[in-house]
């Protein structure tokens, strides 16, 4: 394979669904008893959607999302991401499509403390081989965008929670993914910043076309996503309006 | 598969490098603890090849003073003349087919109690020509050398030690004094100095009496030269003169068994190898050392990634793919051995030069000493780094990133 299918795939691709989920299954053996996290989950997002996950704690709505976000394989089923099919891929290339097709925003920010913020954003770059100057150049204009312009150089520690968050959304977007995979993104904050950082996520959802998945078990949050599906003992059903 | 699958590359050395160098100085004290391990080994490998070297160098040295141009030639048993008679050699017609020889003398050997007042040492009894004392570098301490004219006389020059060992402190053996060997009495006529033990001669001279060649029917009925000893012109031409002696004296001796030419240079080259072997076990217990500190670091190391799960978890979130992970810690390791390894190059040369001027040799850098020590840590680093990395790079994802 060479190196420039992986950048030009994107516009290549006229997948109409990003992500097509059939019959995924996912259990854990624990001791001699088989834990049925998932048990057939059917899911079709399409590219540019906007769909909240909801689902109380140990509904299997988080194992969902490290499916969804390459960070784990399913047992049974079929995942297709953007066209390809995850389960032929070599963690090499589940790495590549990490990295290239998915953003992470995580509930506890999970930057690195011993990067600045713009290295922080400007890591997931050269883990695609571009040279630092030219990441450090993105990392900016990144977050300038999501308005920490000014703190490019401080440390996580030296930044709020919503800071921190921001940082997080900058680096999650920096290598302009099809996929923005959030988990309780707003968990950790207050419910203004909340709403700030929601606010945020669905305007790049809406301006520039990335798709958003958000988990969440707060109803409130989830309101603010076009789509709702709910998450039950492994099970997916579609959520109506609240 | 419909569509081909991406692929992504790494961040250059470079990026790695400053990473781990930051990452390095983040863990503070316990990198520091590790990087001290690693430095005495790496300095006790320097030292000790560095010390090696220069005993090594300093041996030889001696050994060269003691005379690279000597060499002993050694007869087979009861050496027997074409005549048929015991072996009988002439120094003055040996000498004349033998140009490259400065000076030899046969040697005869014996073992005998030698009595002096009374009291009774195990002397070892050479007869030689009076040319032995140039040819074997005996130096006299008091008295004279056996000459030419002592030929017929029962003369003789005694050792430091079998001196010493006949002597009290009110009575002293002294140049003039009677020797009894057997029922003849000696008349002693010079003391050796004290010297080293040669490894070269077949007798040691501080424990031997020496008697002419012609005086050694006195207490031995049927004497036997057993080797003869030279020295040539030049330490140039050892090996020429051994040549010609040997092929002189093979005309000479009955029968084809073979005569052993022995020299200097023969013993040096086994010196060598024995200091090799000497500096090799002494490299041996630095590479002991710094298995220790190469342990430390790989205990560092583990821990360093075991803190460092979450961010191993996010790296791989963000793209990294399993080398790059591997790549983040081997680097950290081997950057941290490497400090190290500097370190105790600097030490270790230190510590080599404070033990010359101690033990009052010269101080010169051994070759093999600052890359085989460099080397040899930096090895240690990478070995004792890789399971570390290699743990952290098969860490899963979803494991990695899940809270404890």
């Amino acid at each position: 394979m060479d190196a420039g299918s992986g950048i030009g795939m994107l516009e290549n691709n006229n997948e109409e669904q990003l992500i097509q989920l059939q019959h995924i299954g996912k259990h854990y053996r624990l001791a001699d008893k088989t834990l049925h996290i998932l048990g057939d989950v059917c899911l079709r997002i399409a590219r540019g959607e906007s769909c909240a996950i909801l689902g109380s704690s140990g509904s299997g709505k988080s194992t969902l999302l490290n499916v969804l976000g390459l960070l784990d394989l399913p047992d049974t089923g079929n995942y297709r991401l953007n066209g390809i099919d995850v389960a032929q891929a070599s963690p090499d290339q589940l790495a590549a499509l990490r990295n290239q097709l998915i953003g992470f925003v995580f509930q506890s920010f999970n930057l690195l403390p011993r990067l600045s913020a713009l290295d922080n954003v400007a890591l997931p770059l050269t883990y695609r081989g571009i040279a630092p100057r030219q990441a450090r150049e993105q990392a900016h204009a990144m977050l300038v965008r999501v308005g920490l312009g000014e703190r490019s150089e401080h440390r996580p520690a030296s930044l709020s929670g919503g800071q921190r968050q921001r940082v997080a959304i900058a680096r999650a977007l920096v290598g302009k993914p099809a996929l923005i995979l959030a988990d309780e993104p707003t968990g950790n904050l207050d419910a203004s910043t909340a709403q700030e950082i929601m606010a945020l996520l669905i305007e790049l959802n809406r301006e520039q076309g990335v798709t958003l998945i958000v988990v969440t078990h707060d109803p409130l949050i989830a309101n603010c996503l076009a789509r709702r599906v709910e998450v039950h003992q492994g099970l997916l059903r579609e959520a109506g309006a609240a | 598969m419909s569509l081909a699958m991406p692929s992504s590359a790494g961040p250059s050395a470079a990026q790695i490098l400053v990473e781990a160098l930051n990452s390095l100085r983040m863990l503070g004290r316990r990198s520091l603890l590790a990087l001290l391990g690693i430095v005495m080994g790496s300095c006790s490998v320097v030292a000790l090849l560095n010390i090696g070297g220069n005993a090594a160098a300093q041996s030889i040295a001696i050994f060269r003073n003691l005379g690279s141009d000597t060499l002993v030639l050694q007869l087979p048993p009861q050496p027997t003349g074409r005549d048929g008679l015991p072996l009988r050699l002439s120094v003055e017609a040996l000498g004349r087919q033998t140009p490259a020889v400065a000076s030899l003398s046969p040697v005869m050997t014996y073992g005998a109690p030698a009595i002096f007042n009374g009291r009774v040492g195990n002397a070892n009894i050479i007869g030689a020509d009076p040319a032995l004392f140039e040819a074997a570098r005996l130096n006299i301490a008091s008295g004279r050398s056996l000459s030419e004219f002592d030929r017929k006389e029962a003369y003789a020059v005694i050792g430091a030690s079998l001196a010493q060992a006949l002597s009290l402190p009110d009575d002293p053996l002294q140049p003039g004094d009677q020797l009894r060997l057997q029922s003849y009495q000696f008349r002693v006529v010079g003391i050796l100095q004290e010297g080293a033990p040669g490894m070269l001669l077949p007798f040691n001279a501080n424990e031997t009496l020496f008697i002419p060649m012609e005086g050694m029917t006195r207490i031995n009925p049927v004497p036997q030269i057993s080797h003869v000893v030279a020295r040539a012109n030049s330490a140039e031409e050892v090996i020429q003169a051994g040549e010609q002696l040997r092929q002189t004296l093979a005309q000479r001796i009955a029968g084809d068994a073979p005569v052993t030419l022995i020299f200097a240079q023969q013993i040096l080259e086994g010196m060598q190898q024995q200091t090799r072997t000497f500096t090799y076990l002494l490299a041996a217990l630095g590479v002991v050392s710094l298995i220790g500190g190469g342990v430390g670091v790989m205990n560092v190391m583990l821990m360093n990634v075991s803190e460092r799960r979450r961010e191993i978890g996010v790296r791989l979130a963000l793209g990294a793919r399993r080398r790059d992970i591997r790549n983040l810690f081997l680097v950290e390791a081997v950057a941290l051995t490497s400090v190290g390894a500097l370190l105790g190059a600097v030490l270790g040369m230190a510590g080599g030069w404070g033990y010359a001027q101690l033990s009052g040799w010269a101080f010169f850098l051994a070759p093999g000493a600052l890359p085989l020590g460099i080397g040899s840590t930096v090895l240690v680093g990478l070995f004792f780094g890789l399971h570390p990395a290699i743990a952290a790079s098969r860490l899963q994802p979803v494991e990695a990133l899940r809270d404890e």
